[in-house]
């Protein structure tokens, strides 16, 4: 599959996604459901491997993809604010709305165990994005593992729930790597996220969370490059993985040699 | 004390209750102390586990297994518990049945966290259950909710709205999920389909009724009954069947127009309060509110006569007469 292919396979399924929980007033008033193209591209990659891929398989990957703008939607509210918007009030109901869109889609296909199976991960995710606010002091290695949940777990529930584990540790790989490159970006965009500030209480300073960040996506790197020779991927496919979803620049060193 | 006495109409059912209870208590049960605390902060503040209520009577007119009752009576009352913990973030509130909500003990994101939590313990819970039939209901009961509440949403402040707007609105807001109760009762008990029928169209009458009482208690209770201000509703928008009805009267249609126009000193708002309190609005909510009351009792009409539907009878006159 070439990579003009491969495109539109995920744009295919972004337009199914962003038309099962369209909604008028939440299209007028909110930021959209976020159907980002590197989860759709890893909801997918079993189908660009050529693996056996039916309609319900597609069907559920929808719903997956639902889940994580459903939870998305609900990140998006702000910790305090004086005065709620409607944006946020809408946003709020968003969330919800598009998990009964996503439970409605499975109970219709009669996938129920499925709907179980995503139910058990949003509460590991739920736990996981609640640990941000329970005021503790936590290893880097911890944060990670906070991150490494949030990320993955829904897409390695779907993953073991059709036999295709052995994606996962990929994956894992380089979505962590996408959130990193983002956390790095709001960094030096001097925008605070909750990673970063857990990050920076730990690391005591930003600069050295930048360090950090900047050494983990090189680690993160080397691994993907690694990881990625060990699987029968066509060419195009491994070109896609590493040019499109999780392109590297080696920033570490140069931070070392700028100074 | 008004609670204790709708708790003493369904007092055959304490044991299934306090089961329930414990379930709910152990349903909630995270591995982040966070979300622990805050769900059971939600679920100490009580409530009438109306919901729960329904779904076991619904039941005896079946089958009763309270093994298979109670995987939907935990299930749906945390649906509820999920609601309003974010809907206490839509509203921007403070306090519920007299106690600090989620959001203000802790804040808005760990409100949507346990609110997430929650939920997705109750779909948990409830795909123990093998029916594809009750997951078609409960799924589009969920999405009706959030359609009831997006509406709300466009509908605030807008005085001019018709009866029909908000009728539609409540049903969605709080009559599906009583009447999914009901429904999803008499299906685990494998009622008939007539008698599942009538128990979803209870369910659906006795939720209109409910809630009509319920926007009438805003502006008749004290603000220490109501555990919260009284008038909160029409502060934050919200326009119901007594506004509705009040606003026919020239002055009264001046006065609510300029106060949705701005935020309200105490003073201010109690005099909106004290205006719909004195105005035919709040009889004539009753008498809507008691139509669907009567309806509520003639679906009973057509079950068999048994505890359970005594029960149900008693709570329905309790609801049209509560003062809480």
């Amino acid at each position: 599959m070439n990579e003009q292919l491969i495109h539109s396979k995920i744009t295919s399924m972004e337009l199914d996604v962003l038309k099962a929980v369209k909604q008028r007033t939440l299209e007028n008033f909110t930021e959209g459901p976020s159907v980002e193209r590197a989860r759709l591209f890893f909801l997918l990659l079993p189908f660009f491997d050529e693996n056996h891929w039916s309609g319900e398989i597609e069907a559920s990957a929808k719903t997956v993809s639902i889940v994580y703008a459903a939870l998305h939607a609900h990140d998006q509210v702000k910790e305090n604010a004086l005065v709620i918007t409607k944006k946020q009030q809408l946003t709020v109901l968003a969330g919800d709305f598009y998990s009964g869109i996503y439970y409605q889609m499975l109970a219709n296909s009669n996938n129920i165990t499925m709907i179980q199976r995503l139910a058990t991960s949003i509460i590991k995710v739920s736990e996981n994005k609640a640990s941000f606010y329970d005021g503790l002091v936590r290893s880097v290695e911890e944060i990670d593992d906070l991150v490494h949940v949030i990320e993955t777990e829904l897409l390695t529930t779907f993953y073991k729930f059709y036999g295709f584990e052995k994606y996962a540790s990929l994956a894992t790989l380089m979505l962590r790597y996408i959130r990193y490159v983002e956390e790095l970006e709001f960094l030096q965009n001097n925008s605070q996220t909750r990673i970063l500030r857990l990050l920076n209480q730990t690391l005591q300073h930003p600069l050295q969370t930048e360090r950090w960040l900047l050494e983990k996506l090189d680690l993160l790197h080397e691994d993907i490059s690694l990881t990625i020779n060990s699987y029968n991927f066509n060419y195009e496919l491994k070109s896609f993985m590493l040019h499109q979803i999780t392109p590297h620049q080696h920033r570490a060193e140069q931070l070392t040699r700028e100074g | 004390m008004e609670k204790v006495k709708l708790k003493l109409l369904y007092s055959d059912l304490k044991p299934e209750l306090d089961m329930i209870e414990k379930e709910l208590e152990q349903a909630v049960d995270s591995k982040s102390h966070l979300l622990n605390d805050a769900s059971l902060h939600l679920l100490q503040a009580g409530g009438k586990r109306i919901r729960p209520v329904f779904v076991l009577l619904a039941g005896k007119f079946g089958n009763y297994n309270i093994d298979v009752m109670k995987q939907v009576a935990v299930p749906l009352e945390l649906i509820h518990m999920a609601s309003l913990v974010h809907d206490d973030v839509i509203d921007d509130s403070d306090i519920r049945r007299g106690k600090p909500t989620v959001k203000a003990e802790w804040n808005n994101s760990v409100a949507m966290y346990t609110g997430d939590f929650i939920l997705a313990r109750a779909l948990e819970y409830i795909t123990d259950i093998d029916s594809p039939k009750l997951h078609h209901i409960l799924s589009k009961t969920m999405i009706e909710v959030c359609r009831g509440e997006i509406i709300q949403i466009e509908d605030k402040y807008k005085l001019d709205q018709n009866l029909r707007d908000y009728l539609r609105r409540i049903k969605r807001k709080t009559a599906l999920l009583i009447s999914s109760s009901c429904e999803l009762g008499a299906l685990v008990s494998g009622t008939d389909e007539k008698t599942a029928a009538h128990l979803r169209r209870f369910g659906y009458f006795i939720g209109m009724s409910f809630q009509i009482i319920d926007d009438i208690l805003d502006f008749t209770s004290t603000d220490e009954e109501l555990g919260k201000p009284a008038g909160s509703d029409f502060i934050q928008g919200n326009i119901t069947l007594p506004v509705l009805c009040a606003r026919r009267d020239p002055e009264v249609y001046s006065l609510l127009k300029n106060s949705l126009q701005k935020e309200l000193t105490d003073k201010e708002r109690l005099l909106v309060v004290k205006t719909i309190r004195n105005s035919p609005g709040i009889s004539e909510a009753k008498a809507v509110s008691e139509r669907y009351l009567k309806k509520a009792l003639q679906e009973l009409d057509y079950l068999p006569k048994s505890p359970a539907n005594k029960t149900m009878r008693k709570i329905a006159f309790f609801i049209g007469k509560r003062k809480f």
